[in-house]
């Protein structure tokens, strides 16, 4: 009997010290190795398949010899943009990180960067996932939800860069058709959300769900966030925070002239676990039985540890 | 529960710490301060050694305080419990102080319950009430065992002080618990009871327990002494002994039925609870029993204040979003 503790105990130990090691140790060590590594390819179309395939390459626009600045008749100006890295990877160290949005105006007519003749606006989305928004009142001195609406699909991450405020680039309509800005943010109600609830109430919800996302960092705004740093180039940068939720994110870059959309361009970024961080989740979604013997495992492990070093002690 | 916003986010992305001290939770989805973590484990392990308690009804609520989502904390704290109470049941049964045939009943009752207590979490998240619920089980039974425990530990320094010693255990006494059927005898305990009591109540334990993010030893140790008149010398072993199993349950059934049990986040409460409670443990021994007593009713209380004060005031903002459960 108590030899058989005893194997136990160290076997369990053993365990246990292996998982630390791995969850505290060698995850940063992983980390450490794949953060000089190269960066992911940078101009492969096949990343963006929803994209035209465009050949020229951004820094070709710069090259370009300068043409005749209010020549009218030229060639009309487009947009093509980039993320200085299409896959972040959520590792156990993943604390947020910065994401470089940066693009380029075909034949730009613009003399210099402050010129002003441009407006960029980019927008960053996550996935659309299910979400229910709740209400509390006071129902006999205690606060409790009482109205609730589940939204079919919210983005779960939603981030406006601009070169200037929303409503001095252009009008609301042209904004409300492309999905831009935190008021047509793009929300749909499940099915039969009318009962009990009327309009204004929804509107209100939509609100609140925009004003809580805003308070987690996960719905961001910034009104100068995008910079002309050349006659036709342009960068802005965002920080996904900690909190972003896993999965790919669209980038979309709009380029306005006097208030209307001459050219669009879109980007994706994917934001996927990795490591560690992925083998747990995995574990514990896909084999959610198994992950719980397993931490039951390591529960007694610690526990039969803790109580060998406690009776040595004593 | 409600969450504390502002003071919430020390315990995220830490700034000034660097990448190392910060640890992505894989089932929270949450980077958290590692120290800030471990400490908060040692310091209710602490606590939890000095006062022989299994700390759960202090760790699962600073846990939501915290910013963890209160179905994980409830699910993660069921294994960290478990980890504590082994170390625990292993003590109390090298000193022959466990009824093992005790235990097995109540832990028969207790795994029952806890399965209705998990499947009560997964309903009661679906329709928004979880937190509420939790917030209104804490006050109740910590208000009440708070309560009867401060008037018996002032009673008892009372008569300490007057030199009487006050018998926990009056045997011979018989109450109703005594005369149901299906009675059965236990022999460690001296005792020939029904069973359908300590079943019950390792039922009542274990959904509370699973619910709650306790080992429920707080309701089960006086429910062992003043209902089944169990002798006092062999109540902490059979409770820890039946935690043990009860938890383990619960925590495999979080893990199954509501994928709410964070490895990580446990490994670290545990690792800060056993450091913790080997120092509480030496502190405590330095005070007496009813002061002991006292000082407990006093913390039990004021986590029961803390939690009934963010169920009557005005939340910060009426609304409140959370991920859809259930019907994807």
């Amino acid at each position: 009997m108590k030899i058989n503790w005893r194997v136990l105990r160290g076997f369990l130990g053993a365990v246990l010290i292996i998982v630390a090691a791995a969850l505290l140790i060698g995850v940063e060590i992983a980390e450490a190795q794949r953060r000089p590594g190269p960066e992911p390819p940078v101009r492969s179309p096949a990343v963006a398949p929803k994209q035209p395939v465009r050949s020229a390459p951004v820094a070709q626009a710069e090259t370009r010899p300068p043409q005749p600045v209010p020549a009218e008749a030229g060639p009309r100006e487009t947009v093509q943009a980039d993320v200085s890295s299409r896959s972040v990877s959520v590792t156990s160290s993943f604390t947020g990180t910065e994401i470089v949005v940066f693009g380029a105006v075909d034949h730009s007519r613009q003399t210099t960067a402050e010129s002003g003749l441009y407006d960029v606006v980019i927008v960053l989305e996550g996935t659309p996932t299910r979400l229910v928004a709740r209400r509390k009142s006071n129902v006999a001195g205690i606060w409790i939800n009482t109205h609730s609406i589940t939204f079919e699909s919210v983005p779960s991450y939603y981030a406006i860069l601009s070169t200037r405020p929303l409503d001095d680039i252009t009008n609301p309509l042209v904004l409300r058709e492309n999905d831009i800005g935190f008021e047509y943010v793009r929300m749909t109600p499940v099915q039969g959300w009318e009962t009990g609830v009327t309009t204004a109430e929804l509107q209100e919800f939509a609100e609140a769900v925009v004003r809580l996302k805003q308070k987690d960092g996960l719905y961001v705004q910034e009104e100068y966030g995008v910079v002309f740093i050349g006659r036709s180039l342009f960068r802005a940068s965002v920080n996904l925070p900690a909190n972003v939720p896993v999965g790919p994110l669209d980038v979309r870059v709009y380029l306005f002239r006097d208030g209307q959309i001459i050219s669009t361009y879109t980007a994706r970024v994917r934001l996927e676990r990795e490591g560690l961080e992925l083998l747990l989740h995995n574990f514990a979604f896909n084999q959610p039985l198994l992950y719980g013997i397993f931490t039951v495992t390591i529960a007694v492990g610690a526990g039969l540890v803790a109580s060998a070093a406690f009776k040595r002690r004593q | 529960m409600h969450k504390v916003a502002p003071g919430a986010g020390a315990f995220y992305a830490g700034a000034g710490f660097g990448s190392v001290m910060n640890l992505y939770l894989p089932i929270a989805e949450m980077s958290v301060n590692v120290f800030a973590f471990l400490g908060m484990g040692g310091a209710v392990g602490f606590l939890s050694g000095m006062f022989g308690v299994g700390g759960g009804f202090l760790m699962t609520p600073l846990l939501i305080f915290s910013g963890i989502p209160a179905a994980i904390a409830v699910g993660t704290e069921a294994a960290q419990i478990l980890a504590s109470s082994v170390s625990g049941a292993i003590a109390q049964w090298r000193r022959n102080n466990v009824d093992v045939k005790l235990g097995t009943v109540l832990l028969s009752g207790g795994i029952v319950g806890a399965a209705a207590g998990v499947e009560a979490v997964k309903l009661l998240r679906q329709i928004g009430q979880f937190d509420l619920f939790v917030s209104i089980a804490y006050v109740t039974f910590l208000g009440i065992i708070g309560v009867l425990m401060l008037i018996e530990s002032a009673k008892a320094m009372r008569q300490a002080r007057h030199g009487k010693v006050m018998s926990m255990r009056r045997p011979g006494q018989h109450n109703w618990v005594h005369k149901m059927p299906l009675r059965m005898r236990f022999h460690r305990s001296k005792l020939y009871i029904s069973i359908i009591p300590p079943f019950a109540i390792g039922m009542l334990v274990g959904f509370l327990g699973a619910i709650m993010g306790v080992g429920g030893g707080f309701i089960m140790v006086p429910a062992m002494i003043y209902l089944l008149r169990v002798p006092t010398n062999v109540v902490v072993g059979t409770s820890l002994f039946q935690i043990v199993f009860v938890t383990g349950a619960t925590t495999i059934l979080h893990a199954a039925q509501n994928k709410s049990v964070d490895v990580t986040l446990a490994l670290l409460l545990m690792i800060g609870g056993v450091v913790g409670a080997q120092l509480g443990a030496a502190a405590g021994q330095k005070l007496k029993g009813e002061q002991l007593r006292f000082l407990l009713a006093g913390l039990v209380l004021l986590v029961c204040v803390r939690i009934g004060w963010g169920l009557v005031t005005a939340p910060s903002d009426e609304y409140s979003i959370s991920d859809a459960i259930g019907s994807h």
